[in-house]
């Protein structure tokens, strides 16, 4: 059952210099309750800015346009009273590596319960307890929460950050890179947890990675974005055997795989600029199999093979001429 | 216990920076052209014998290094000598000076602080608007006007409306304590608003660039997607790690405000620790100019140590 939808989301950035950046193209894919679901694409290809646009964080240079519906409720059209009254309560958020995501000055046991009180979701003394409860839940001990940020290893950090994004029971954690900073054995440990925590709690994730084995270890559906749009998106086994768009296939060829033979390749060229208009497919110009159609007019994401779970904008996927 | 022997080596770095200004400064008085006995002896018949007199009562016809030994020996014993200029103890001058000093750059520098602080976080949180460069514009303004231009421009404007001189009306005909008191604050208003309107720019701009940068940290992104009201992220996220250069780099521009305020007590004649170095050095009163700088050196160092030690009281991530 669909719990956020986003609908043709769109964001600019006005430029100091003049002119825009369209930074994310006509966005749009839909997470249901209790999923795990990646975001996947090169640097800058507009994922960060998506799940910014998602909570109303953009600065003020940042135009938007389209829906983010959850429930329902369409949490961008009231304005930024009413969107922070869903942040944290509703979406809670986890950066990357979180080395600053905490104040430096304030203690990590202040700090988790800080959205408690402001959303009145907990008083004083129980969201303490809530608190300490949360450290427990996510592995670190209680006391642990007397500390300052700096007093904790990068991994200990990001479990407090889980347990921090926890703090208000929210329904959607939308998590940037959360293991980007880490060595590989702490990774491995918070992404456990991270899948602990979501079964356990019933919790839907948007993991926001350009890690694709992670996303296949973590989630059941994907989302590949190019160039500020979605290239592909459906079941992660269906985007590894059966993908519909060459970017996608190209990603995982770039993937090293330890248990085959398969030389690992590059994908040539770089992304299109976006402060420029696009004409035609954003892929073309880094297509191994372009088509004429390709350079004229930009494809349409449309189901693959009659599955409305997966979705890819390819002209090879079809389309009407 | 980390902590003492860490703040005892701080102490005894700062005596010896102290005694080093110490010796820096006696000698260099001694170089200034000019000297006391040229300066007392310009009257009608001055003998040669006047002069040699003079040389001698103030002790310098002794060498130079014979002069800084006794110096040395006597302000170990807490006595600075004797004004050439008024036979006075240096000591008792230097004491009175610093007590009318302190009221007026104290009161000064708190509205300054107070002005500066709320105007350099206006304007990181307006940036780019029309009242944030409004607020950026009179910081620059008044830190780039200079200190006796503003006083002189405020005196004019305000000459007659309040005193202009001195720290009292000594023709004062109610002597009660609250008469005086009002008399002495009427006096205060134009030196002291003079210093704050020439500290505040400095403070603001401090403020405004660390604000800046804070507001552009992670933690300040995180504390917006927790959901906290505006204000709640300036105060304790952005300002209160803001406040940690801020902090010092107030600390350490109040030390040098004690005798620092000499172009505006010069030109009020506020016969404060500034005021008493400006005639000291023109009438080659060694002595009186010795004390002067000690007392300056004092609060340098001393508030340098403030600083280091507020600095690790305000970052739990900087232990002594």
């Amino acid at each position: 059952m669909t719990l956020l939808e986003v609908r043709d989301l769109n964001v600019w950035y006005s430029l100091d210099e003049g002119g825009e950046n369209h930074a994310v193209r006509d966005l749009s894919f839909t997470l249901d309750r209790g999923e795990r679901m990646g975001l996947v694409g090169e640097s800058g290809c507009g994922k960060t800015t998506a799940l910014l646009a998602l909570m109303a964080l953009l600065p003020p240079s940042a135009s938007v346009s389209g829906q983010v519906l959850l429930d329902g409720q369409d949490l961008l059209a009231g304005g930024e009273a009413i969107a922070r009254q869903h942040r944290w309560r509703d979406l809670a958020l986890v950066f990357q590596g979180a080395m600053n995501a905490f104040n430096p000055v304030r203690r990590i046991e202040d700090q988790i319960i800080e959205p408690m009180l402001t959303h009145g979701t907990r008083t004083s003394d129980s969201a303490r307890d809530r608190a300490r409860e949360l450290l427990e839940m996510v592995g670190i001990t209680a006391a642990a929460g007397r500390r300052f940020p700096h007093e904790l290893s990068g991994g200990m950090r990001q479990r407090a950050m889980l347990a921090m994004a926890l703090a208000c029971e929210p329904r959607v954690l939308i998590a940037d890179e959360p293991t980007t900073a880490l060595d590989t054995m702490v990774q491995a440990q918070i992404l456990a947890l991270l899948t602990r925590l979501s079964d356990e709690l019933g919790l839907a994730v948007l993991l926001v990675t350009h890690d694709l084995p992670v996303v296949s270890q973590v989630c059941s559906r994907a989302v590949v974005m190019y160039a500020g749009g979605l290239a592909e998106a459906g079941p992660v086994a269906d985007l590894f055997h059966r993908p519909a768009h060459p970017y996608t296939r190209l990603l995982f060829e770039a993937t090293p795989d330890l248990h085959s033979d398969r030389e690992v390749v590059s994908i040539p060229g770089a992304p299109p600029r976006l402060d420029e208009p696009i004409v035609g497919c954003s892929f073309r110009p880094r297509c191994d199999v372009p088509l004429e159609v390709c350079s004229d007019r930009a494809p349409r994401p449309l189901s693959v093979a009659d599955n409305p779970g997966h979705v890819a904008a390819c002209w090879h996927n079809g389309g009407a001429r | 216990m980390r902590g003492w022997s860490y703040l005892a080596k701080r102490v005894s770095f700062s005596l010896m920076t102290i005694f080093v200004a110490t010796t820096l400064n006696f000698f260099l008085f001694r170089v200034l052209p000019g000297d006391a006995v040229r300066n007392l002896s310009r009257v009608p018949h001055a003998s040669p014998d006047l002069k040699a007199q003079l040389r001698r009562q103030f002790g310098l016809d002794k060498s130079p290094w014979e002069q800084y030994l006794l110096y040395l020996r006597e302000l170990a014993h807490g006595n600075m000598g004797i004004s050439f200029a008024d036979q006075k103890p240096v000591r008792g001058a230097i004491v009175e000076a610093l007590w009318n000093t302190i009221p007026m750059v104290l009161i000064g520098t708190i509205v300054a602080i107070v002005i500066g602080v709320a105007t350099g976080v206006l304007a990181a949180w307006w940036r780019g608007s029309w009242k944030g460069s409004i607020g950026t514009s009179f910081a620059i303004f008044f830190y780039a006007v200079p200190t006796q231009w503003l006083a002189l421009v405020l005196l004019i404007a305000f000459a007659g409306l309040l005193p202009s001189h001195g720290m009292s009306d000594p023709y004062l005909l109610d002597d009660s304590t609250g008469a005086k008191l009002i008399d002495l604050g009427r006096h205060l208003v134009l030196p002291a608003t003079t210093l704050a309107l020439t500290l505040y720019g400095e403070y603001a701009l401090i403020t405004r660039s660390a604000m800046l940068e804070t507001l552009g940290e992670d933690y300040v992104l995180t504390a917006r997607a927790k959901g906290l009201l505006p204000r709640v992220i300036v105060r304790r996220y952005a300002l209160r790690n803001a406040m940690l250069p801020v902090t010092t780099l107030i600390a350490l521009s109040l030390g040098y405000l004690v005798a620092g305020a000499i172009l505006i007590e010069t030109v009020f004649s506020w016969p404060g620790i500034g005021y008493a170095a400006y005639q000291a050095v023109v009438e080659r009163d060694y002595p009186m100019l010795q004390g002067t700088f000690l007392v300056l050196t004092f609060s340098v160092v001393l508030f340098n140590l403030i600083a280091d030690l507020l600095y690790a009281r305000l970052d739990p991530r900087i232990t002594l």
